[in-house]
């Protein structure tokens, strides 16, 4: 028998890659990241904006920031333009 | 050379050792209970009337109302097959075993002691036996050894030289590739039917098109790599069986003679200063059938209550009162140690890492080994591309 995919523990079991984590970012009049998670920004890599599932309840408004931290770290962080807050994001 | 040895549709020639008028009336091996209602191999007369393996039950017996269902016998099957992997391992060959039917061996170490490629075959072939109709290829690589056992006719041996694997492989049927059903329908769309014709292709733009598992095929269809065989371990012979007077349904009585049967195991002389690594648990039933589950431990044990509440559960699982229970510690450790291997050099060995995954998952939980499954790669949300499932298959 062919298992249900809506079958509750699979939904339960089954879980998203790259998840967005919540961050401490400090911005810029310009609303550009000086500071993420306690350490200075070095270099701000590229900046991006994704508008997307605007036809839904739920639209996703990010601006995305690839950004060089002191610390040498490679790191991108978006800003949610729907339910506000800083987050870090792999695979972005 | 490595020989590939091919025993196609196993389990029922296995079933029907019993019942050997069968063989010549159209018959097929009943689903497993608790399965998909798929048919498994079916004999010459059933193909004949145009039954094929894996057809659903109800479509096969439209097709040929006389067929016969023999019941699965996973256990006769399991048995015959040692049978014939120690019957080549006495004959010298250093044996991997694929599936139940599919065996491969390396011939170099044996040629010498029968005067050369062809009379080791044939010394493999007559190890096997005629009855089971065993067809045995021989190649530089294990694809094209198994691509060679599959067009051979029964009790036919064919060698494939390095030269001749291009040529050899691009007449056959996309079929012989471990490809799901929709990408064979993929490329049958785009004209590809043939190994030579997909061979052909840029593996790069196959890959493009129908992901890794394309890509390897891909590969095969190019003779696929020179991984190397390695021998079995010969597994242990500790077996334990009880038999009942009468057809037992009660768990409860089924889980007492389970720990009778562990107790007795594990107390025999040839176990001592070992630990059970792999177990399995086997059982004949009323009515003909059988049943086996075999389990690998979280740790390497010897203490009988492990063994037996990792065993009980399975229990549960039994379609049918139980005639005999038999217990068989599969794989024990060397007294030195209990250090589990994951992997062995060349990381290609799918059977053991799948092994090793099998051990983390008994130890850390189900749920706890997962696979990234690409659900929207072309999302511009990144954690809507891919979920992470559970496997526990």
């Amino acid at each position: 028998m062919v298992a249900d995919s809506r079958d509750a523990r699979a939904l339960r079991t089954a879980g998203r890659l790259n998840e967005p984590r919540p961050a401490r970012v400090e911005s810029n009049f310009d609303g550009t990241p000086w500071q993420v998670n306690h350490q200075p920004v070095a270099v701000l890599r590229e900046e991006w904006r994704v508008l997307d599932r605007w036809w839904t309840e739920a639209p996703v408004v990010r601006r995305y920031f690839e950004v060089v931290l002191e610390t040498g770290e490679n790191t991108v962080v978006f800003h949610d333009g729907g339910g506000g807050g800083w987050f870090t994001q792999r695979g972005a | 050379m490595i020989a590939c040895l091919s025993i196609p549709g196993f389990e029922l020639k296995a079933a029907l050792r019993k019942q050997p008028s069968l063989s010549l009336r159209p018959a097929a091996l009943a689903p497993e209970a608790g399965g998909e209602a798929l048919i498994g191999p079916v004999t010459a007369a059933a193909e004949a009337v145009g039954v094929v393996p894996r057809m659903r039950l109800g479509e096969a017996l439209a097709t040929c109302p006389q067929l016969v269902l023999v019941d699965p016998d996973p256990a006769a099957a399991e048995q015959a097959w040692e049978e014939i992997v120690r019957s080549l391992e006495d004959a010298g060959f250093a044996v991997e075993s694929a599936a139940l039917g599919i065996a491969y061996f390396e011939t170099r170490g044996v040629e010498r002691l029968y005067g050369g490629l062809e009379p080791a075959l044939q010394r493999a072939l007559t190890a096997v036996g005629q009855q089971w109709d065993a067809r045995l290829g021989a190649a530089g690589r294990r694809f094209a050894a198994l691509a060679a056992a599959s067009v051979a006719k029964p009790g036919q041996l064919l060698v494939v030289r390095d030269e001749e694997v291009g040529q050899f492989l691009a007449p056959l049927p996309l079929t012989l590739l471990p490809l799901e059903r929709q990408r064979y329908d993929e490329l049958e769309s785009l004209g590809v039917r043939r190994l030579g014709q997909l061979a052909g292709l840029p593996g790069g733009a196959v890959a493009e098109r129908l992901g890794t598992d394309g890509r390897r095929a891909w590969g095969l269809a190019r003779g696929g790599a020179s991984g190397r065989v390695r021998g079995r371990r010969p597994p242990s012979e500790l077996v334990e069986s009880l038999e009942f007077p009468e057809a037992i349904g009660n768990e409860l009585t089924l889980r007492r003679a389970l720990g009778a049967l562990v107790e007795t195991a594990l107390s025999r002389p040839e176990r001592r200063d070992r630990f059970v690594r792999k177990v399995a648990l086997s059982a004949r039933l009323v009515g003909g059938g059988s049943w086996r589950r075999s389990l690998t431990l979280r740790e390497p044990s010897a203490e009988a209550d492990r063994i037996r509440i990792a065993l009980a559960p399975r229990l549960a699982e039994l379609p049918a009162p139980v005639l005999e229970l038999r217990i068989e510690l599969v794989e024990l450790t060397n007294p030195a140690g209990r250090q589990l291997e994951l992997l062995a050099a060349g990381a290609e060995d799918r059977s053991r890492l799948s092994e090793g995954l099998r051990q983390v998952r008994a130890s850390t939980g189900s749920g706890s080994v997962c696979t990234v499954v690409e659900v929207a790669p072309w999302s511009r949300i990144p954690e809507t591309r891919a979920l992470f499932v559970p496997r526990d298959d």
